[in-house]
């Protein structure tokens, strides 16, 4: 599943918004999510992903694409985050 | 200045008994009980695992994205309020908006959010409080709601004096109205306390009734000398209160007239009563509806069931009525209905607008054995028709702000 799939997953079931609305160009706020909506989705994209959101949200998310962008950016994080622990791995031992 | 005439035009109602006016009042005439052992999920550990909630699920009224925006206490508002205005066959897009308000009396307002919020920080040791928990908390949320939804832009408020917040709500409103500052007002109250946190706080005070050990709803029992205290209730009335011309210029049908207004202050302890703060606010109520004590036909006693309340409730009484206090029908439906706390003057409002409507006494349940200190005609066991013309609602409160209504039948208006 991509991450716009993935997204539109969250947004269809928690949110209620049709599927066929979910489009990368549509905005939040005519999505029916206002910004605190937006940083309650945050919560779910954590765990969705299993990441751990540490940085402010950023409050310029406009559009589907914007969050789908966003997410992608804190996998990327994410995993260079880890790769430097899993090559350290084999020093330590 | 001549006050203007307030009219009840719309009733609304989601309590135990009921999740309609109907409902409602069909279980409390027939005399059962919403008061229940409550689920252990909330209840372990308590003195007193007793309470009287509603059979209401958010999800039934709200869709998702909504109701996240919503704690119980509002949701139970809302659909409350929505009736209130069905039944007064209101059209908003009718009426001036700056002219139409609302106020709502609640005790805690979003005590599930403060809850979930405090278990997020302190249970699970998270710091991912919900970004919508101020405004699901906030104690004028239900109010805040009722206004947004249908567009009311005339006076908003929200008052809370404990157990007599929404007779105040009440109250002002029919202010508002007499003093011409605004034509429609939907008033009323609601409550949502059954969490552990709030069972608890009101565990310990020591002021809740003991389980009936062979049958729960029985626990609660105004003026009977084995009553025990108050049972928790959740729940939510609405009233629409109407300037009477503009009722009668749209062709509304008038349940009821909202004639008086007592205010006092007992000042004296943060919890105990006192005969002389009672007695005044329903003095100044009757004075209020220019009436005289002789003119009422049915008291609504707040009637908790604690051993304080019951007997100063009782001897204010007499010190108001005289000797015709022995003859006026006195009842306290939260022997079945249990307290709605800040929703409580409000439902019981609208209680006591249905006996004028139907010429009805609903009963006072549970009052197994008589106490010297209440020596009234409880109305006990069994409801009773009567022909009514003048009615009063009490509600008393901690902190010391004695509510009470007088409500005129339509026959007598």
């Amino acid at each position: 599943m991509n991450t716009l799939d993935t997204l539109a997953d969250i947004l269809t079931r928690d949110y209620c918004v049709a599927r066929e609305q979910i489009t990368p160009e549509a905005t939040l706020e005519t999505l029916g999510l206002d910004s605190l909506s937006v940083l309650e989705l945050m919560f779910k994209i954590e765990d969705r992903y299993k990441v751990k959101i540490t940085d402010d949200t950023p409050t310029d998310l406009v559009t589907v694409s914007d969050v789908v962008r966003y997410i992608d950016s804190l996998l990327a994080r994410n995993s260079a985050t880890q790769r430097p622990r899993s090559s350290e791995a084999p020093i330590d031992t | 200045m001549t006050l203007r005439r307030v009219a009840v035009t719309g009733l609304g109602v989601v309590a135990p008994l009921g999740n309609s006016v109907e409902e409602f009042w069909g279980n409390l005439i027939a005399g059962r009980s919403g008061v229940r052992r409550l689920p252990s999920s909330i209840a372990q550990g308590l003195r007193s695992p007793i309470g009287a909630s509603v059979q209401f699920d958010g999800k039934d009224y709200f869709e998702p994205p909504r109701l996240r925006m919503l704690d119980r206490v509002s949701q139970l508002a809302l659909v409350a309020a929505r009736q209130a205005i069905e039944d007064s066959r209101l059209n908003f897009d009718a009426e001036r908006r700056e002219r139409c308000g609302v106020f709502v009396g609640t005790g805690l307002g979003g005590a599930e959010t403060t809850e979930e919020g405090y278990h997020t920080l302190y249970a699970q040791q998270s710091n991912r409080i919900k970004p919508y928990s101020v405004l699901n908390a906030m104690a004028n949320a239900p109010a805040a709601w009722i206004g947004i939804d249908y567009g009311l832009n005339g006076p908003m408020l929200t008052y809370s004096t404990a157990c007599s917040s929404s007779a105040v709500a009440l109250g002002e409103a029919a202010r508002r109205i007499q003093y011409g500052d605004a034509d429609v007002m939907l008033a009323g109250g609601v409550e949502a306390p059954l969490v552990v946190g709030v069972l608890h706080a009101w565990d310990a005070m020591r002021t809740l009734a003991t389980e009936d050990p062979d049958e729960p709803s029985n626990s609660c029992r105004p003026f009977s000398a084995t009553r025990t205290g108050l049972v928790l209730a959740e729940g939510a009335a609405f009233v629409v209160l109407e300037d009477w011309g503009h009722a009668l210029a749209r062709g509304a049908i008038i349940h009821a007239e909202l004639a008086g207004y007592g205010l006092t202050s007992d000042v004296a302890h943060i919890t105990r009563p006192t005969i002389e703060g009672q007695a005044k606010a329903m003095q100044s109520a009757l004075l209020a509806a220019n009436l005289a004590p002789e003119a009422v036909d049915y008291v609504n006693a707040h009637g908790t069931a604690t051993l304080q309340n019951d007997a100063v409730e009782t001897a204010a009484i007499k010190v108001v009525f005289g000797e015709r206090a022995y003859a006026i029908p006195v009842s306290s439906t939260k022997s079945m209905h249990g307290h709605l706390l800040g929703a409580a003057g409000a439902l019981e409002f609208v209680i006591t607008a249905l006996s004028l409507m139907r010429g009805i006494v609903p009963p006072t349940m549970h009052l197994d054995a008589p106490d010297r200190a209440c020596d009234l005609d409880y109305v006990s066991g069994h409801a009773r028709t009567a022909r009514l013309q003048v009615a009063m609602s009490n509600s008393f409160a901690f902190g010391g702000t004695n509510a009470v209504l007088v409500l005129k039948a339509i026959q007598n208006c």
